[in-house]
């Protein structure tokens, strides 16, 4: 088992944080905070690029856009704190997509092409996703809440129970769906709740551990980002910061606080590969694919929820400001850490399954 | 082309022919046997599984890193067992191979790897622990010897081992980290004394006290260059680095079983409770395989892999809460169960033994992170 990038992956990174670092600073975050609109011109950046077709999946045997690439841009999306509804298009709905079989081809080439799409899983009062819809006599009804990206998005995405099993369903936005705007966490990245009842443009039936382990990998690679790049800001105060004399890196109490949060980092970072690179392999189970997903989703809100609370910490006072980045990366992180269950639910939940020797 | 598939299914035809039948029924006694451990490290240098990366004659058959690793990582998942004297094959020998002479080799090399002479690593002293730049045992030349005085402790085997890579200041006007050799001292020499320090658990890896009082050794048994001690000190606990991770890794798998297989499994509370630490000890697992096989997937590719750096920090810390977590899991029969009482003894070593996670955090920040130093 290979678990990394290759070079082909290393110069794919390399072009999407080259780009980011110049149309991306962190100051555009805190823009789309107070200005609803000013995502638009980065997503038609990140659409004109192509960055929105690695939500169709690769075709051929040559390994190239698999999940591995998604998880390696989404990853650097989420180190540039972008306000584009990359994840939630071709992240979590696209995630569901992928395993839906050809019915929904159409559906993904739309993702593909920039069409915004938004994946409602969270039935209420639940940690984990789940199934918030019900499909009936080709209707689909039912609500779910905190949908990533949904003030931005044309489609929905949600799961269903059917007659027949679990279905993806996928609705357009327009009447039968009502959209509630909520308060959010990170107002960079809104979020809403939906109540459905209306016919689905598409169903198609999916195992619901294959439809959620891509969803899973994918905010979990957006939380890698986060942390890492939560992080390298801390590291850069602490050596430019001078209390008593010297960099306030060069104590004990500050530098092993960052290297607890650089072992965080890496640990979510090897699981977040590790389980791309499973789930594009065909040998792999629905239930291991879905556990590796998982784990990695819970170790990348550790990293991201911890560095960035680290990250308050070590700048002090200057943490606690609007005008300071360090807000920015924690909102992130902890709107992203409840996203498709918080770490202590997957775990339970792994954990449980390992007990029972389900996994 | 050689498959690591194929590789390691003759690994374990040929363990499985070796062992006992009854080995795995009788682990938990089959794993104090010297004997048994003692034949498995001969007849493993003999079939070239030993050290998989070495040659034919230095007990291995020339495998790629990858192959190798799979080897390893199969050997400790089947449980093979210990090796009796872990310093030898596993610190000393890659370091005579790496700095010995033509006639160190041919002397030392596979009597170490077969286990007919143990080894002991002269590192620690009772000024010089973390700080093991800062030994004071002295080597003074004297036409072609040596003569050592100072002090040595927490010797692992002393007792049982006929040499020691016993590191010395032979320039006491260097910097500290330059100033001192690497030699390799023959433990039946006058003047050595060594006394075994009693353990506070069963294992079998006594420290020892070794008293150096004014020891005779040869200028030839110089391990390296003369005041190159401090590179030779590093490449050697480097290659066992690389190890660590995958015995860290089994052991916490075996740390999981016994929580799944504890008694008080099926106990409403218990079994509700565990979960999201078990959960969370099985991330840590897999993040620690999956770390081991990016770094050598860098490694192989040339490339920079700093990741490999939290191998020993992560795996120690996670062995720890592994065993802790079998302990709750196992309520009050956790008392007089002996073998989970050295475990969780065994497993405090871990975070102190090959660098303590203090000094590993350090590492982390200082040379990865680019932290200034304190």
């Amino acid at each position: 088992m290979d678990v990394g990038l290759n070079s082909g992956q290393l110069a794919l990174r390399d072009s999407v944080r080259d780009v980011l670092r110049a149309e991306c600073p962190p100051g555009v975050a805190r823009h789309a905070m107070t200005d609803p609109e000013r995502w638009r011109t980065l997503w038609k950046t990140v659409v004109d690029l192509g960055w929105a077709e690695l939500a169709v999946p690769a075709d051929g045997g040559d390994g190239s856009f698999g999940r591995v690439d998604l998880a390696v841009v989404l990853e650097e999306c989420g180190a540039a704190i972008a306000p584009v509804p990359l994840l939630s298009s071709i992240g979590l709905a696209g995630g569901v997509l992928r395993v839906a079989g050809p019915a929904v081809d159409e559906v993904l080439e739309a993702i593909g092409g920039g069409v915004v799409a938004a994946l409602a899983a969270h039935p209420p009062g639940c940690r984990l996703p789940g199934v918030p819809m019900t499909l009936q006599n080709g209707r689909l009804h039912g609500r779910a809440v905190a949908v990533t990206g949904l003030p931005r998005a044309e489609l929905i995405v949600t799961l269903a129970s059917s007659a027949d099993g679990p279905v993806a369903a996928v609705v357009r936005v327009g009447d039968g769906v009502s959209v509630q705007a909520v308060e959010c966490t990170d107002p960079a990245q809104p979020v809403a709740d939906v109540e459905i009842d209306t016919a689905p443009v598409v169903t198609a039936p999916v195992d619901m551990e294959s439809a959620l382990a891509t969803p899973l990998l994918a905010v979990a690679a957006d939380l890698v980002g986060v942390a890492d790049a939560a992080l390298a800001r801390s590291i850069e105060h602490a050596k430019a910061r001078q209390q008593f004399g010297k960099p306030i890196g060069a104590f004990q109490g500050i530098k092993h606080a960052l290297a607890d949060n650089y072992v965080a980092v890496e640990r979510a970072r090897s699981l977040t590969y590790a389980a791309a690179a499973r789930i594009d392999d065909p040998a792999t189970s629905p239930s291991a694919g879905w556990t590796a997903a998982a784990l990695a989703k819970a170790a990348a809100a550790e990293a991201a929820v911890g560095c960035a609370r680290t990250g308050v910490q070590v700048h002090g006072a200057l943490g606690q400001t609007w005008e300071h980045d360090m807000h920015l990366y924690l909102r992130h992180a902890w709107q992203g850490a409840s996203t498709l269950g918080d770490s202590r639910a997957l775990y339970h939940a792994v954990g449980r399954r390992v007990a029972g020797g389900a996994a | 082309m050689i498959r690591a598939e194929d590789v390691v299914a003759e690994y374990v035809a040929w363990l499985t022919d070796f062992l006992p039948d009854d080995y795995y029924h009788r682990y938990r006694e089959y794993r104090w046997d010297l004997g048994l451990r003692r034949d498995h490290q001969r007849a493993a240098f003999e079939a070239g599984w030993l050290q998989p990366t070495w040659p034919r004659e230095h007990g291995g058959r020339s495998l790629g890193l990858r192959e190798a690793m799979e080897v390893r990582l199969e050997a400790a998942i089947r449980s093979a067992p210990k090796l009796p004297n872990i310093a030898g094959p596993n610190v000393a020998g890659p370091g005579i191979r790496q700095f010995g002479t033509p006639e160190q080799i041919d002397r030392l090399l596979v009597p170490l790897l077969r286990g007919d002479e143990w080894w002991a690593l002269g590192m620690s002293e009772p000024e010089a622990g973390s700080d093991f730049a800062g030994l004071r045992t002295r080597a003074v030349r004297d036409g072609d010897l040596f003569r050592v005085k100072g002090r040595k402790i927490w010797t692992t085997q002393a007792h049982l081992s006929r040499w020691c890579t016993l590191y010395a200041r032979t320039d006491p006007d260097a910097p500290k980290h330059r100033g001192i050799s690497c030699l390799i001292l023959d433990l039946e020499s006058p003047g050595v004394t060594i006394e075994p320090i009693r353990m506070a658990s069963i294992s079998d890896e006594t420290f020892c006290e070794v008293i150096l009082d004014d020891v005779e050794v040869p200028v030839a048994n110089l391990l390296g260059p003369c005041n190159g001690g401090w590179q030779v000190a590093l490449s050697s606990l480097n290659h066992e680095r690389q190890m660590i991770w995958i015995m860290n890794w089994v052991e916490i798998q075996r740390g999981l079983d016994s929580v799944r297989g504890s008694e008080t499994a099926h106990d409403d509370y218990a079994s509700g409770e565990v979960f999201t630490e078990l959960g969370a000890l099985l991330a840590d697992a897999e993040a620690l395989r999956a770390t081991g096989y990016r770094s050598l997937y860098n490694e192989l590719a040339g490339r920079p892999s700093p990741e490999a750096d939290i191998l020993k920090l992560l795996g120690s810390l996670t062995l720890q809460r592994v065993w802790e977590l079998a302990a709750a899991a196992s309520g009050p029969r956790s008392i007089d169960d002996a073998d989970l009482l050295f475990e969780r003894q065994d497993a405090l070593a871990a975070t102190i033994y090959g660098g303590t996670s203090e000094i590993q955090r350090n590492i982390i920040a200082e040379r990865l992170l680019g932290l200034p130093k304190g």
